[in-house]
């Protein structure tokens, strides 16, 4: 599905010196597979999304998606981001009809299926709200409708969750898990929180700081659908996130 | 705010205008000076000017001339404040000529102006052009670098081409502020058209006004002066609810942030 070969990134400074932010990343992602990128901040984890999303260029190596280079964004590939970038002159109807439209769907069969994601994500009601009218969740969960819409093979999911507040958090990441039970996407989901990483995961990808490099991967062997009450008190569960928080803190190897 | 003053929300504005105006009555009568007539000498001539066909003819031929002046701006303006704040090429062509012309007085350049256009309507609209473009080139500029670059890849990732993004997406984004550049270039539209007529006199406001003053008629140009300034506030009024209409949807341009919301 996703086939990432050789990838690094460098960027020149202010100083113009160059810095790289990542260095000969290999990944490859199966069709349905919900794999996180774990890392400390400034390791590069966002970079990479951006790199898969054809929003930025690699400095080298290549991203496949389906056999095919990826050489700009495009439908197939649909972004979340922490920042929500909902179109705030857009209610939230509005948003989440965008990129149908975009597409060539007829406004009526459009405005239909907005109306049924607005329902999944539990916000039926809000349609004709202004995204500046809504809290930080709800804009999150009218960016997750707006991507769904289109209807995206892969999620692209930068840390989606990292500006809300902690009770917000842990409720969208339950709804997360739900809507992806339904058709089990691709994601490629960068977090900073083990805990995150290790409930909504099938693999959790650890990077190195700077330049981000790929420490351990992680299988997460839990069964799904998962409830987060049941695997708070699950042993296997509680192992998993203690052994990935050391891996973090362990000293880096040299290259 | 309490309920109380919001329903009184004219009331200072006007408390205001009345200040002036008897600021300016005692002024006359302290001093006496025949270039500065009593506040309700200079008023008592509005219903005659308003009711003066050819004072009117002169005011809506400024007003013309304004808008031809001020509409034009803006099709040239905002397109190439928009294309600044998104292209560094661009932006680094236009910034150093902009950086030249934006402190020049606009009506320092008429006379060159009419030595290649003539006295007429081409170097007053020209000047009024002028004007009005710096301000809403900057603003739309600012406008357009402060879009969101993650709003721009959810549009990309929809499959929308650049040319596209730029009039649906960066267009929208920056209205805001593209208004507070354009509302600037309203009063410089009101600014310059005055001041392009004292260089050239042959109609408008600015003649009828710069015409008395030459012939002492001091009553009629502070009548002038009045009427003036209540189009300014028109205007601004005017557009101040169009903006209202438009961008509804926006968080206050200049918000202050306390807090998280």
């Amino acid at each position: 599905m996703i086939a990432i070969e050789g990838l690094s990134k460098s960027f020149e400074t202010a100083r113009r010196s160059s810095h790289t932010a990542l260095a000969d990343i290999s990944l490859n992602v199966a069709a349905g597979e919900f794999v996180s990128i774990l890392g400390p901040s400034g390791c590069g984890k966002s970079t990479l999304l951006y790199i898969v999303g054809g929003f930025v260029p690699p400095t080298e190596g290549t991203v496949a998606v389906n056999g095919k280079p990826v050489t700009g964004p495009g439908p197939d590939r649909g972004p979340v981001f922490q920042e929500f970038a909902l179109f705030p002159w857009k209610t939230v109807l509005g948003n989440v009809m965008y990129g149908l439209l975009e597409r060539g769907m007829a406004r009526s069969k459009a405005e239909e299926r907005a109306r049924a994601l607005i329902g999944l994500v539990h916000l039926k009601g809000y349609e004709h709200f202004y995204p500046k009218e809504l809290s930080g969740g709800m804009k999150q969960r009218v960016a997750i409708a707006r991507t769904l819409a289109y209807g995206p093979s892969i999620l692209l999911m930068d840390e989606p969750f990292g500006a809300l507040d902690a009770h917000t958090r842990t409720g969208l990441q339950n709804e997360l898990l739900d809507i992806w039970e339904r058709d089990r996407k691709t994601v490629l989901f960068v977090t900073h929180s083990v805990e995150e990483a290790v409930f909504l995961s099938d693999r959790v990808v650890v990077l190195t700081r700077s330049p981000g490099r790929i420490k351990q991967t992680v299988a997460i062997g839990l069964s799904r659908p998962r409830r987060r009450a049941q695997l708070l008190v699950d042993r296997r569960y509680q192992t998993l996130v203690v052994d990935i928080e050391r891996l973090m803190d362990a000293p880096e190897e040299a290259p | 705010m309490t309920p109380r003053l919001t329903s009184t929300a004219g009331l200072p504005p006007l408390l205001a205008c009345l200040g002036l105006l008897a600021l300016w009555e005692l002024a006359a009568r302290v001093f006496q000076i025949s270039g500065l007539p009593p506040a309700h000498e200079a008023l008592r001539q509005l219903p005659a000017l308003l009711a003066d066909r050819e004072a009117l003819f002169n005011i809506a031929d400024s007003v013309r001339r304004m808008a031809i002046g001020f509409g034009l701006a803006l099709l040239l303006a905002v397109p190439v404040g928009l294309l600044m704040g998104r292209s560094r090429l661009i932006a680094a062509f236009f910034n150093p000529l902009l950086m030249i012309i934006y402190p020049v007085p606009k009506a320092a350049l008429m006379p060159i102006i009419m030595l290649w256009l003539g006295v007429g309507d081409a170097s007053k609209t020209l000047v009024i052009f002028l004007g009005v473009s710096l301000p809403v080139i900057y603003h739309s500029y600012q406008g357009a670098r402060a879009v969101e670059e993650k709003m721009l890849w959810s549009a990309a990732a929809m499959g929308m081409r650049p040319l596209q993004r730029l009039v649906r997406i960066v267009l929208p984004a920056a209205l805001p502020e593209v208004f507070v550049g354009i509302r600037t270039g309203l009063v410089l539209a009101l600014i310059t058209m005055v001041t392009s007529e004292m260089i050239a006199r042959q109609a408008g406001v600015g003649n009828i006004l710069f015409n008395s003053l030459d012939m002492a008629l001091y009553d009629t140009v502070y009548a002038m002066i009045v009427i003036i300034g209540g189009l300014g506030f028109i205007l601004d009024l005017l557009f101040e609810r169009l903006r209202a209409w438009l961008v509804a949807w926006a968080e206050p341009v200049h918000q202050i942030a306390v807090g998280t919301s």
